[in-house]
């Protein structure tokens, strides 16, 4: 564990130095900051619509820096030949995947927490009181991608950067089109063999409604364990018969 | 290989067996169908403790696909390979190993302090052992006052001296170098030759890859030489390069040499006041005499030694002659 715990230090130690998380962050703050300006504001439920954009805003930031660093951290370094120095001391190459992930992972909380507090703050300066129900949407939009960040994780210990993007995007559209796909009614919930994220989607209870329950949260966290988990093994495993 | 270790009892005969030990490693990429393309075909190596084993042959002769197969980063086709005792595929087995990979790199946003505790703590170290040894060996390899940089700042070099420095954490017990003075100025290359000698002062065995014969001819106390994937020659590197009957001769000095002299030299080198040139063992003495009586002065006496190039060039020849055989050796295979 002890091995896992430094190799993800260290990629949490090399991500949150790299421009294009922080630019993406700031560039969305903007956005959140420019919200009140948006045309469907005047609809008289003004603490939902900022929260509705703020969420989604949220997600796609989130998606942005969650790709930029799962698709391309593996291929780089074995590319660069960093990969040599961790697998040749006493480390299994299954602590290297999960290790890499869950310095990404725990990257990509600390990137949503600071966008969480960012658009509380513009939303309590603006609107005159705290909206911190956005933290739980935080902690789903960080669940949901950290998913996807394990898929593309996956992926990238056999395949290169641009394969990986595609294959996380497409894990994530997939994810939210269960619906569509399987032609089911509005409120129907996927099937259990269909990759749905729809679980970590609480834009409606966050936004409009009271926040979600004890209960939701733990089903999100058994979802998250049991999908995490899936794609790491998978991935350890691909990883394990790969000449570097 | 005639002297290898039976181990049934890894940690009783860890103490008895070789530092590192390779039979008959094999890789090959591909399928029979498709063309496979063998880029280890047959290497076998036993590096005997507290020794410096240089590992030499030119680039694609398979010097680091072995390394790479005998750390755990390329699966082997074939052979057996055992560090300490160990099987080296088992856990545990590479954690008193140090590794320096070709030209290696490192996480750019990381300071070097935060490289080495990343290397320290996989190899085992405590927070207070990683705090001590890090200002050490940073020092020892020329990158004193550097722990607070950024390794995107870094030159070539200064990458390659922290690729030492995070293979000596932890002192490992073996070390595993493979083209150290890759990337580094001659003081630099001096420098590491001179850490390699006194790191095995201390006990350590380092297998040392390189295709640079200088590199590796002062230091090693044996070497295997590798080529198309086969073990060429092993042996001390004397005994291997060493052209019999023959002596090299540097001297200084201006003109045209004695013409007693030139009558009985040949591979005659110039470059400003400086010549070199061989000759028959038996007529040493006398050329020096009548160079110092021309007014000459001797620089340099040593046994003729090919290079590394003509030492390769001349397999190539007997590996033509010779198609049948898959060996061609001076020293001899001895798999």
């Amino acid at each position: 564990m002890n091995k896992i715990a430094a190799i993800a230090q260290a990629v949490v130690a090399d991500a949150v130095r790299r421009k294009v998380v922080w630019v993406v962050v700031v560039f969305a703050g903007l956005l959140a900051v420019a919200i009140p300006a948006l045309p469907s504001y005047g609809v008289g439920i003004i603490d939902g619509v900022y929260k509705q954009v703020a969420i989604a805003l949220m997600w796609v930031a989130a998606i942005v820096v969650a790709l930029s660093l799962a698709a391309t951290r593996l291929p780089v370094e074995i590319e660069r030949r960093t990969v040599f120095n961790i697998i040749a001391r006493d480390v299994r190459r299954w602590q290297y995947v999960v290790g890499t992930w869950l310095g990404m992972f725990l990257t990509l909380g600390v990137v949503l927490l600071a966008f969480a507090v960012a658009t509380i703050g513009i939303g309590w300066f603006t609107y005159g009181h705290p909206m911190f129900l956005l933290f739980e949407a935080a902690f789903a939009t960080w669940l949901e991608i950290g998913i996807v960040m394990a898929f593309t994780v996956m992926l990238s210990t056999l395949f290169g950067a641009v394969t990986s993007v595609v294959g996380g995007l497409t894990i994530a559209f997939v994810g939210h089109a269960a619906v569509s796909f399987l032609h089911l009614p509005e409120t129907t919930r996927a099937p259990i063999w269909f990759p749905s994220l729809d679980t970590f989607n609480v834009i409606n209870s966050v936004a409009l409604g009271n926040g979600i329950s004890l209960a939701y949260l733990i089903a999100m966290i058994v979802l998250f364990v049991g999908y995490v988990g899936l794609f790491m093994v998978i991935g350890s495993y691909m990883f394990a018969g790969r000449d570097l | 290989m005639s002297d290898t270790v039976t181990l049934n009892n890894p940690v009783a005969a860890s103490t008895d067996a070789p530092a590192l030990l390779i039979e008959h490693a094999r890789k090959d990429y591909g399928r029979a169908a498709g063309g496979r393309r063998d880029a280890v075909a047959d290497v076998s190596l036993n590096v005997s403790r507290g020794a410096i084993h240089g590992l030499l042959g030119p680039n694609g002769a398979g010097k680091t696909t072995t390394l790479k197969m005998l750390l755990g980063l390329v699966k082997p086709s074939g052979g057996r390979f055992e560090i300490l005792g160990l099987d080296a595929r088992k856990p545990g087995a590479r954690a008193r190993v140090g590794f320096l990979p070709e030209q290696p790199y490192f996480p750019q946003q990381l300071t070097a302090s935060e490289a080495m505790a990343l290397y320290g703590r996989l190899a085992g170290l405590s927070r207070s052992e990683i705090a001590e040894q890090t200002g050490d060996l940073l020092e020892r390899v020329g990158l004193e006052g550097r722990q607070k940089t950024i390794l995107a700042k870094f030159s070539r070099g200064m990458l390659q001296r922290l690729g030492l420095a995070q293979a000596l954490l932890g002192q490992p017990e073996v070390l595993v170098l493979d083209e150290p003075a890759s990337g580094l100025d001659p003081i630099g290359q001096r420098d590491v030759r001179n850490l390699m000698v006194s790191l095995k002062e201390g006990g350590a065995t380092i297998l040392l890859s390189s295709h640079q014969l200088s590199e590796v001819e002062t230091i090693s106390d044996e070497v295997t030489i590798l080529h198309q994937g086969r073990v060429a020659a092993r042996g001390h590197i004397d005994d291997l390069l060493n052209v019999s009957g023959q002596t090299s001769l540097r001297v200084l000095g201006v003109g045209d040499l004695p013409a007693e002299v030139a009558a009985v030299v040949c591979d005659i080198a110039i470059s400003g006041a400086t010549t070199v040139f061989s000759l028959p063992d038996e007529h040493v003495r006398r050329v020096i005499e009548q160079l110092y009586d021309g007014g000459w002065k001797i620089v340099s006496l040593q046994p003729k030694r090919a290079s590394l190039e003509d030492y390769f060039a001349a397999l190539l020849v007997a590996a033509e002659k010779n198609k049948p055989n898959d060996t061609a050796s001076k020293g001899g295979s001895d798999e």
